[in-house]
């Protein structure tokens, strides 16, 4: 591969953040959630609905931009556009965005996410009642849904046991990431799970929902909606928030990739795709693991933590369990992952909250701020084709 | 028809069995000739709604074919003194039901006691003691 | 039983002894046109309740009605009377339908005949009640049993008959759902050889005609030399489990749980998801040898599942 991107290093600026409170039922629609968010967003940064001309969000946003986009007043709108596969669209918003006001396509760039992803629906349900029909689609989940391979934990309970076999990973390896996760949560008061840490104890008590998978290595199913700002660099300098620039945004899709299920590769312990985004955004930022400061990564399910770790070189295959070991992955130890406390302590809104948090550390106003002035890595949705950012100061 | 005499009859004789069709027309002939007009003996839907898998046969109904099982055998001269049954297993339409019996007792002061049974594929659906008097 | 159990059953046992209404006058006389239809409905051809003469011959000297029709004589029919309501049967019913027990069967009748009834007869019922069970569980639902007595007198005020008779008066069970049938997997036009294989008995391996590569799941271009033509090889059906989860939860209607779904790695070299069967869900390892069974799991599915190597 030659594309990396670095046309885009340093283009883009993230300038505003919003977000809703995070529940397991908002009493409110969908597009409310994701109006306010947006509304939140643009009194962060200092701009007025007026200011917005592009809007990017998932395929699996049931809020259309237009009708965000008139709910908030926004007027004109010169790019608008969607990401594809879940989770794995969150950072791909942003590098749309970014895309776009590094080409000139448009100024500011709205990026949203809102999900009643508990009391409308149960997330984590997976695909159960999905119709059989027969497009690609069909055909696809017709391989799975039989045999009773139906929820999202079940498909990474399929890589993680394939990791344990060949790594000799123990659950208790998974359970140190939600360890970390929510001894995090315990200190953002934005978080559902604030004040509640776990032991490991705990979490290898937590009944299972698939083995080799326990209760506490599954993330939330969450009510909240988040969006972010995204401007040129320049702009951004005129702002009210100190700019957060985005040195650089990827995608990633994997040879042999399936949605959640790439069970077909020669190996079913990494995470190639997310090795497709890791190579672009170090090409694109010239930085390397050592410039990291805080890490956000995508943390539907605690096996997958580990497998991003190694495809991003921050050790050897197979090496994760001990890289995360004794603390290493908490505030104060050498890569501090998921300080806003994740999708398992913070909640669950398909990774956008994750990049929020990316910016506040660059901003220096994380709940769990890691010292320094280091870059932030921020991943998003794992098993599925997926995307990153790595953010930095203005300096 | 010939009717049987006290001195005919002796503990343990088995009644003649008696196949009857549990046709929808059976069940709502018997409803409708007991006057009983509850929707669960005519109507399939309401009594689906009312967790039944169909209409059944009311109890006064199976009253009748127990009666009718009895004299059938003793003959038009048996006087019926009592009929005590119980019902179990509902009688569904495009069901048989199996009637059989047998001389329990036979008293000195001229009472005769049957057991009966009304058997369907589902179980029992009846099953009773008729109490008769025969001529000496 | 719940403390609202409890109140409910004091309400109906302070019943019990009360007459059930007010005395019911039979709509008509004991009649000929009622037995009849009474003797069609349960085919009763006994020549002393439809035959004058036969019956004038018989013991009875005239025409009677059956003695198992008694109760017909005395039902309220289609149309109530306009006075009726109230009394102790009346708020009984109340009672248990305001406490979700809406369904009713009879479940037991005893009738004592103290005479057989003649064309003319004007009968009168009372009915006491006489008792109500606590709350039992029954094959129906759960459920009180109330026993009525009821005195049938002529019109000369003679008792002619008496009936003990017992009904359930039930809550019908929530509708369970019938345990549903795993979906079937759609087929189009790239994967149907795969499930008409299995529906044959054979597992089918998809490979280009080409460069010969085998391929699963099938796709309709060969990914290697890009040829669309392929045709299939047929599987030993002999492999190995890669990989496996056991769910727990959510539950879905058409598995019994716990139950295995695993990646097997066929021996010509491709996967495919199915179930490891015929084994403790916890004895599964990676690794270990299992062969193709074709279980057919309902009318419209056949799923190749795997099982563990016979030694």
């Amino acid at each position: 591969m030659t594309a990396n991107g670095s046309g885009l290093a340093g283009k883009a600026a993230i300038v505003g953040i919003g977000a809703t409170e995070f529940s397991k039922d908002s009493g409110r629609t969908e597009l409310r959630l994701a109006t306010e968010a947006v509304k939140m967003a643009l009194d962060d940064a200092g701009l007025a609905p007026s200011d917005v001309d592009g809007m990017v969000t998932f395929t699996m946003d049931s809020n259309d931009e237009i009708e965000i986009a008139r709910s908030v007043g926004i007027g004109d709108l010169t790019y608008f556009s969607r990401i594809h596969h879940g989770g794995g669209a969150a950072c791909g918003t942003v590098h749309s965005a970014a895309m776009a006001v590094a080409t000139g396509a448009a100024e500011v760039v709205v990026t949203y996410r809102a999900l009643n992803g508990r009391s409308w629906s149960r997330f984590g349900a997976g695909v159960q009642r999905r119709q059989p029909i027969p497009n690609a689609d069909g055909v696809h989940y017709g391989w799975l849904v039989p045999f009773g391979l139906l929820t999202p934990a079940q498909w990474v309970a399929m890589f993680a046991r394939r990791y344990m076999h060949a790594y000799g990973a123990t659950s208790a390896d998974f359970g140190t990431v939600a360890v970390a996760d929510r001894r995090h949560a315990a200190n953002n008061p934005n978080a559902w799970f604030y004040e509640q840490p776990i032991t490991l104890e705990d979490h290898q008590a937590s009944r299972w929902i698939v083995e080799p998978l326990h209760l506490l290595d599954c993330c939330q199913e969450s009510d909240g909606a988040v969006a972010q700002i995204v401007t040129t660099v320049e702009r951004a300098r005129d702002l009210k928030q100190p700019p957060v620039v985005i040195a650089a945004a990827a995608q990633g899709a994997g040879r042999d990739q399936e949605s959640m299920t790439s069970y077909y590769r020669d190996d079913m312990t990494g995470l190639p795709e997310m090795g497709v985004v890791a190579r672009q955004l170090w090409a694109q930022s010239g930085l390397k693991t050592d410039d990291i400061r805080t890490a956000v990564l995508y943390d539907h399910f605690t096996p997958f933590v580990l497998a991003q770790l190694e495809e991003f070189g921050f050790c050897g295959r197979g090496e994760a369990k001990d890289f995360i070991a004794g603390g290493a992955i908490e505030v104060g130890g050498r890569l501090p992952v998921n300080t806003n406390g994740g999708q398992l302590g913070e909640a669950y809104v398909h990774g956008m909250n994750g990049i929020s948090e990316g910016v506040r550390q660059v901003r220096g106003t994380s709940v769990n701020q890691v010292e320094g002035d280091g870059a932030v890595l921020v991943t998003a949705g794992t098993g599925v084709p997926t995307s990153g950012l790595i953010l930095t100061s203005d300096n | 028809m010939k009717s049987l005499t006290y001195a005919d009859v002796n503990e343990g004789d088995e009644l003649p069995p008696l196949d009857v069709p549990i046709t929808r027309t059976a069940i709502v002939a018997g409803a409708i000739a007991s006057r009983d007009y509850q929707d669960v003996h005519h109507d399939a839907e309401l009594a689906k709604a009312r967790g039944s898998k169909d209409i059944f046969m009311n109890i006064l109904t199976t009253n009748g074919w127990v009666g009718r099982f009895v004299t059938d055998w003793a003959g038009p001269s048996a006087i019926l003194k009592k009929v005590a049954i119980r019902l179990g297993a509902p009688n569904y339409p495009d069901d048989t039901m199996l009637m059989t019996g047998r001389v329990k007792s036979k008293s000195d002061d001229g009472l005769i006691e049957v057991e009966i049974k009304g058997e369907n594929s589902l179980g029992d659906h009846v099953v009773g003691t008729v109490s008769l008097v025969l001529p000496s | 039983m719940s403390d609202d159990g409890g109140a409910l059953l004091e309400k109906l046992r302070g019943l019990v002894g009360k007459p059930a209404g007010a005395p019911f006058r039979a709509w008509d006389e004991v009649n000929q046109p009622m037995i009849r239809h009474w003797c069609d409905a349960v085919g009763d051809t006994n020549p002393i309740y439809t035959d004058p003469s036969a019956a004038a011959a018989s013991v009875h000297g005239q025409v009677v009605a059956p003695p198992t029709m008694l109760q017909a004589w005395t039902m309220r029919g289609l149309v109530p009377p306009p006075s009726e309501g109230g009394g102790a049967q009346a708020e009984l019913m109340g009672l248990l339908d305001a406490a979700g027990f809406t369904s009713v069967v009879a479940t037991n009748c005893e009738q004592e005949y103290e005479r057989y009834l003649h064309l003319g007869d004007d009968l009168t019922a009372e009915q006491v009640i006489e008792d109500v069970s606590p709350e039992k569980k029954t094959g129906l639902g759960v459920g009180h049993f109330v026993t009525t007595r009821t005195e049938f007198r002529d019109q000369n005020g003679e008792l002619v008959a008496t009936m003990r008779f017992r009904i359930l008066k039930f809550r019908p069970p929530e509708k369970t759902e019938p345990k549903a049938p795993r979906p079937v997997p759609p087929r189009n036009q790239d994967n149907a050889f795969f499930w008409e294989g299995v529906d044959r008995g054979e597992l089918l391996i998809q490979r280009c005609s080409a460069c010969g590569q085998l391929r699963h799941p099938p796709r309709p271009m060969c990914p290697n030399c890009q040829a669309l033509e392929w045709d299939t090889v047929q599987s030993s059906g002999k492999g190995e489990v890669f990989s496996f989860i056991i769910p727990h939860y959510p539950q879905v209607p058409f598995f019994d749980y716990p139950y295995v779904v695993a990646v097997i790695a066929l021996e010509e070299g491709t996967r495919l998801i199915s179930n490891v069967i015929d084994i403790d869900p916890h004895a599964v390892e990676v690794g270990m040898p299992v062969e193709v069974k074709f279980v057919k799991v309902h009318d419209e599915l056949t799923l190749p599942l795997f099982a563990p190597v016979s030694a």
